[in-house]
């Protein structure tokens, strides 16, 4: 065997050894990213059944657990970007991402119901936004209307926005949709319980909040 | 997923690429070339003429020819040739400077272009060993006897030798320069297994016999070294490197201009092997250079041109997405970058950058050899940064011309 036969079977062999490295590492470091992503979404599922129970006990004076709640609104929207990060790099079809939405989904409609029950008891006024959105390229807008989204929640802190896969299967998702009526036109938003579609621009959707809503807001910058 | 299947073979081959380098270098006969001791003897040192073809190269020429004069060997076995080819500087008057040195002789020779420059080098010596040198490189003084050596092989009838660039003094120098010292592993593991297809300008030296034999230097499309480096193969012989024997050379200082030589170069390897030295593409006979040097070279130039082309796409995409997206959005918002701190979580662990990233840290690690090798001076941290990061986005430039150059028959000046 010539040296030249032998070193590209060894260097053959080699790129092999590298390329599987790689995709091990790659592995690695998404079965990582996902754990992350379990570790999050334990604690806010804790945090959220705390939240609700001490609701529960604390019946007559609920009100001491609102800021509880605004904490654990950030700590889901951070959760949400990492989720739409490892989305991105696992692919949607993926069953960890889709088992991880789907516990995501069921957070954000457990804190809904919180906030909601919060603002009943205590007189409150939050401003809620559901956020519908697709990944299955039927939504030409939802990337815009998930960035403004995004502007409004960083700039209104107060400001609760839940952001919901319209095509994850999941049956508590089916019954909000089917409670506020979201039909299937994408982007779509339920801002305090009134439903719209569609996306132009960000000073149309501000138009879709209740007057003076995002003014009495705290804004962050 | 398509973009995918078009860039991971792409990939695969880059690293199958350095690996069957690194596996080279490791072998028994790299290692015995690295053992290799610089010529002692002086009595057994053949005579050796250093032949420097000049156009318009007045303002480096006598350096070039200094530094030939101060290599250290027998100064009766050593004489500088300088061929004048048709200046129209003041090349004639400073090579009339050596008129009367008896180590150099003056030749003239009307008839343009480099290959009838060396051929009446060659004609004005009798030495059995021929050296060439680009009038704007500097040898160091041992490199003469680093390279000699390599003619121990009676089979060897060329040797390359480790160039790096002369003073570099801007980013695009310093990137060259780390690119050079690169060339210089390549060579020393290519020169293992006979898969050398250019001797460079700068310092190569050639068997004489052969030379005459082969019919001397011949036209190659501006590249006559590499014409000359494969009819050498084609007739079965080997080119060796010499790791240490350094060669500095001057390095193209602006963009414009590195990429007319490096079109000069890429086209002149598609006119070349495409045209009279295509028998030796895919050829089993031919060892390293016929079935890897060779193809591969066609594919880093394909692969070159497609993964530029579909960075291009990408990148209009993004941005065009990005703007569609923030469009209405406040500019503080959307286009001031967060203060952030560090978050592994979104570390860009895709496969495609994973074998990017291999790809990248043998590269940096081979010209981190390359230097250690060749015991070159100076610091390479800007080479390899720059290497690194803008010869990707300078390195297009001149493969889309060349292709443009050769599809069409466009020819182009020297300089």
């Amino acid at each position: 065997m010539s040296l030249t036969l032998r070193n590209a079977l060894i260097a053959l062999g080699v790129t092999i050894a590298l390329i599987a490295t790689v995709a091990y590492a790659v592995q690695y470091l998404n079965q990582q990213r996902v754990a992350d992503l379990t570790a999050i979404e334990d604690q806010i599922s804790i945090d959220t059944l705390s939240l609700d129970t001490q609701f529960s006990l604390l019946e007559a004076a609920p009100c001491a657990n609102a800021a509880s709640s605004t904490d654990l609104t950030g700590a889901l929207a951070d959760l949400g970007d990492r989720l739409a990060y490892a989305e991105g790099q696992l692919g949607s079809e993926n069953a960890q991402v889709l088992r991880l939405k789907e516990q995501y989904s069921l957070l954000e409609i457990r804190d809904y119901l919180v906030t909601k029950q919060l603002a009943a008891a205590c007189g409150t006024h939050p401003v809620t936004v559901l956020y519908f959105y697709s990944n299955a390229g039927d939504c030409a807008d939802c990337a815009k209307a998930g960035y403004a989204l995004s502007y409004l929640r960083d700039t209104y802190p107060k400001l609760r926005v839940y952001s919901f896969d319209y095509n994850l299967s999941l049956g508590a998702l089916s019954t909000l949709i089917s409670l506020d009526h979201v039909q299937n036109t994408l982007p779509a938003f339920v801002i305090n319980g009134k439903a719209s579609y569609g996306f132009t621009d960000l000073a149309t959707l501000e138009k879709q909040f209740p007057k003076g809503s995002l003014a009495t807001t705290t804004a962050a910058k | 997923m398509g973009t995918a299947l078009i860039v991971y073979p792409f990939l695969f081959l880059a690293l199958f690429f350095e690996s069957f380098i690194l596996v080279t270098l490791l072998s028994k006969p790299a290692r015995a070339t690295r053992a290799r001791k610089p010529a002692t003897n002086d009595d057994a040192l053949p005579a050796v003429a250093v032949i420097v073809p000049c156009w318009n190269e007045g303002e480096t020429l006598v350096a070039t020819t200094e530094s030939v004069l101060a290599l250290d060997y027998p100064a009766l076995k050593l004489e500088v040739v300088l061929v004048d080819n048709a200046s129209t500087d003041d090349t004639p008057r400073i090579m009339e400077r050596y008129r009367e040195n008896p180590r150099v002789r003056l030749v003239h020779e009307s008839k343009q272009g480099k290959h009838h420059a060396v051929n009446a080098g060659i004609a004005a010596t009798s030495a059995e060993f021929i050296g060439c040198l680009d009038a704007d490189s500097f040898v160091a003084p041992d490199a003469l006897r680093e390279a000699i050596v390599s003619f121990d092989d009676p089979r060897v009838a060329a040797t390359t030798a480790a160039m790096s660039v002369h003073a570099p003094d801007t980013i695009l120098r310093h990137m060259q320069n780390a690119e050079y010292i690169f060339g210089i592993i390549l060579r020393h593991a290519l020169a293992t297994v006979n898969g050398i297809h250019v001797t460079p300008g700068p310092f190569s030296l050639y068997r004489r016999s052969v030379v005459d034999a082969l019919g001397g230097f011949q036209f190659g499309y501006q590249t006559e070294d590499m014409e000359m480096a494969l009819r050498l193969q084609r007739a079965g012989y080997r080119i060796d490197s010499a790791p240490r024997a350094r060669v500095y050379t001057k390095a193209p200082a602006t963009l414009p201009k590195l990429v007319k030589q490096r079109v000069r170069w890429t086209s002149g390897f598609l006119r070349n092997v495409l045209g009279e030295y295509r028998g030796l593409v895919g050829r089993r006979q031919y060892g390293a250079l016929g079935i890897i040097v060779l193809p591969l070279g066609f594919l880093a130039i394909a692969s070159g041109l497609l993964l530029t082309g579909l960075a291009v796409v990408r990148m209009w995409d993004m941005i065009s997405t990005a703007i569609a997206v923030r469009s209405g959005i406040p500019f503080s918002y959307a286009w001031v970058p967060p203060v952030s701190h560090f978050d592994w979580f979104y570390l860009p662990g895709t496969f495609f950058v994973g074998l990017g990233v291999a790809t990248l840290i043998i590269s940096v690690g081979m010209i981190i050899a390359g230097k250690r090798l060749s015991k070159t001076p100076g610091s390479l941290g800007l080479g390899i940064v720059s290497y690194a990061f803008l010869y990707g986005l300078v390195a297009p430039l001149w493969l889309a011309q060349s292709a443009f150059d050769v599809t069409f028959g466009k020819k182009r000046g020297w300089r």
